[in-house]
């Protein structure tokens, strides 16, 4: 509730299940996402998603169709409206419809469920977050992604790795893929699936292949364990994160692979110190951050940094930025130290 | 000066039953009376209308689609010139009835129906929501009454009722006030005495007492008020004096809701072994 939290929460914990949900379903590709409630549901979360596409240059619209639903289906039911909307969806030949429930269906009791359930030739999934039950745009990722997961089947580990939760609507969620599968490739470890990001139902179906799931953080440890239980696959819980993480990152991947990392860790360590001498001009600086707006991964991967180039936490010294989510792997260091040097003026 | 009652109470008490006579009544005495039904169910004006279920507002939205209905189209003449409307609303278990209630309303608002001597609001017995307490809204009835027999049950879901008007009531601009309790008997031993007491404890009174007579179903079964159908019945009188009293009744309380506790007491000192 907006009164509790002044100023508003922005962060994830908050917010609406539909845009938590619509931010996993919509990276379905050639699947159609439908919103069943009124229009403006759907407006306001498309405006939000094609905003965040056209900043990285991706000019396709999301595929988010509404059940457009008025007064008059809030009086009588929804039901018929959106058995209507599933059949006018079908035709357009999507793989995978996946139909989102609202504030006001879920509050009507829409058996959203079963309408889905009918036979519709392709898979239809329910998602009945109905808005503002059960948590916020988290929770709503987090069940999109659960019931996603529903649409694989268990297989025989082939020794490559899923990435699951990739956080679609964040900045830098390319730099970050990019770089996980980097190190991952210094030992030799491909991506299976990226779950999901521009990932088909052919390739979901195909889950189960990977021999470890890497999380994109803990925050969907729940998920992880899901994933464990359904379909016998461990898994990392989190993308690496600073420096030492990064190293422990290939460490912990190679024990669940079976793989020796020791020389992939080497590599790696040379990168980073190489990395680092790029900075000097940082050293000794006094810096001014707020370790408390800070999760605890990546709260050490900031103060190692602090260490390794002998700067100083002050309060008055120069205020640098430490995003939220904290970047990923070396590549992530390279570009905060970046920021950091603009902002410290060195 | 128009009057706009609303009868409220537990399911099956006998509200529909006791507006449809009341309305009867009051208009041989005199009174232009329009009767809305406020309930899916649709059956407050049945009896008014000789047995024809009249097209409720929400049928007619359904069917047109749009809002361009008439006056004629959602107000019908019964018995002795008494105007009936009924809002109806969706099937059982889909949908949203509070929300037709609301619609309705809107809509006789748009055209300019809520007008009359009395306006009748029956409204059905769970009110579950706030569509169902759209009555009770500012602008609408002023007087509610409480509809009870001396059932424990019965007096319990008048005693919630009290709890939303005393809730409503503190609400700067609301007018909605307990205008009195109805005793619609079971004929339970010492009934009416229970009532009349249960009144007075949540700052009330009881205006009437209606006995439980076999002439009711009688006249439901010839499709008729009981006032229409035995006019010389006892019963028929008795909804007479409810009308006379209605139309003088100059109390609005705010009530006292009791606690659980004081209402089983009460209930249970009536009892009889
Ligand atoms: N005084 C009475 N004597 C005998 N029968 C009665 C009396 N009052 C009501 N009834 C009968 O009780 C039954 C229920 O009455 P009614 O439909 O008026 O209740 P209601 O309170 O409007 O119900 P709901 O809450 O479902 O709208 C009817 O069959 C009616 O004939
Ligand atoms: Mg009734």
């Amino acid at each position: 509730m907006i009164w509790k939290h002044w100023p508003m929460d922005i962060s994830g914990n908050e917010g609406c299940t539909l845009t938590g949900a619509l931010s996993v379903t919509t990276e379905v590709a050639n699947s159609i996402t439908l919103i069943h409630g009124p229009a403006g549901c759907a407006h306001h979360n498309v405006s939000l998603l094609q905003a965040v596409h056209l900043a990285r240059d991706r000019i396709s619209m999301p595929r988010i169709r509404s059940t457009d639903l008025k007064e008059e289906e809030i009086i009588f039911g929804g039901e018929n409206a959106l058995e209507e909307a599933i059949r006018e969806t079908t035709r357009m030949g999507p793989d995978l419809i996946c139909v989102l429930s609202t504030c006001v269906t879920g509050t009507i009791g829409d058996d959203v469920g079963g309408v889905c359930g009918g036979d519709w030739g392709i898979p239809v999934l329910a998602l009945e977050n109905a808005g503002f039950l059960g948590g916020g745009f988290y929770s709503g990722s987090l069940q999109a992604l659960i019931s996603l997961a529903g649409l694989c089947n268990p297989a025989a580990g082939n020794g490559t790795v899923n990435l699951i939760g990739e956080k679609s609507l964040e900045y830098e969620v390319e730099e970050q893929y990019l770089e996980t599968k980097r190190l991952l490739a210094l030992m030799g470890v491909g991506v299976n699936i990226r779950f999901v990001r521009h990932t088909s139902l052919p390739e979901i179906r195909r889950m189960g292949e990977a021999s470890l799931n890497v999380l994109r953080d803990p925050g969907i440890s729940a998920l992880g364990s899901h994933l464990q239980a359904r379909l016998s696959i461990p898994y990392l819980d989190s993308f690496p994160v600073g420096m030492e993480g990064t190293l422990r990152f290939l460490e912990k991947a190679g024990d669940y692979l079976d793989l020796d990392s020791s020389r992939a860790i080497k590599t790696e360590r040379t990168h980073q110190r190489k990395i680092l001498s790029k900075f000097s001009q940082l050293k000794g600086k006094r810096i001014r951050l707020d370790p408390s707006l800070l999760a605890p991964n990546d709260r050490e991967g900031a103060f190692e940094l602090l260490d390794a180039l002998d700067m100083a936490l002050d309060p008055q010294g120069f205020r640098v930025p430490v995003p939220d989510p904290f970047p990923v792997g070396t590549s992530g260091l390279l570009r905060l130290l970046h920021r950091w040097r603009r902002f410290a003026h060195a | 000066m128009m009057k706009q009652i609303a009868l409220y109470g537990k399911g099956g008490i006998g509200k529909s039953t006791t507006s449809a006579n009341l309305s009867a009544a009051l208009s041989e005495q005199g009174c232009d009376i329009l009767q809305i039904g406020c309930d899916p169910k649709r059956d407050s004006t049945r009896m008014l209308m000789h047995g024809r279920l009249i097209p409720t507002v929400m049928d007619l939205v359904r069917e047109r689609g749009d809002r361009s209905l008439t006056l004629n189209e959602v107000v019908y003449e019964g018995y002795h010139g008494v105007r009936c409307v009924e809002a109806g609303g969706p099937e059982p278990g889909v949908g949203c009835a509070g929300r037709g209630i609301i619609a309705t309303f809107q809509i006789l608002e748009k055209l300019g129906a809520l007008h009359a001597d009395v306006v009748v609001y029956d409204v059905l017995g769970d009110v579950v929501c706030g569509g169902f307490a759209m009555p009770m809204r500012e602008g609408y009835a002023e007087e509610v009454y409480l509809v009870t027999s001396g059932e424990l049950m019965s007096l319990y879901a008048a005693n919630n009722i009290c709890k939303a008007i005393s809730r409503l009531s503190s609400r700067a601009r609301s007018r909605c006030r307990l205008a009195g309790v109805i005793c619609n008997a079971k004929n339970l031993p010492r009934e009416e005495e229970l009532v009349s007491e249960f009144a007075e404890k949540i700052g009330s009174t009881m205006i009437q007492f209606i006995p439980r007579d076999q002439v009711v179903q009688n006249a439901e079964l010839n499709k008729r008020t009981v006032v229409e159908y035995a006019p010389a019945s006892r019963q028929a009188e008795v909804y007479r004096s409810l009308a006379r009293q209605i139309l003088n009744n100059r109390r609005l309380d705010i009530p006292i809701p009791l606690e659980m506790d004081d209402l089983e007491a009460l209930a249970y000192g009536y009892l009889r072994e």
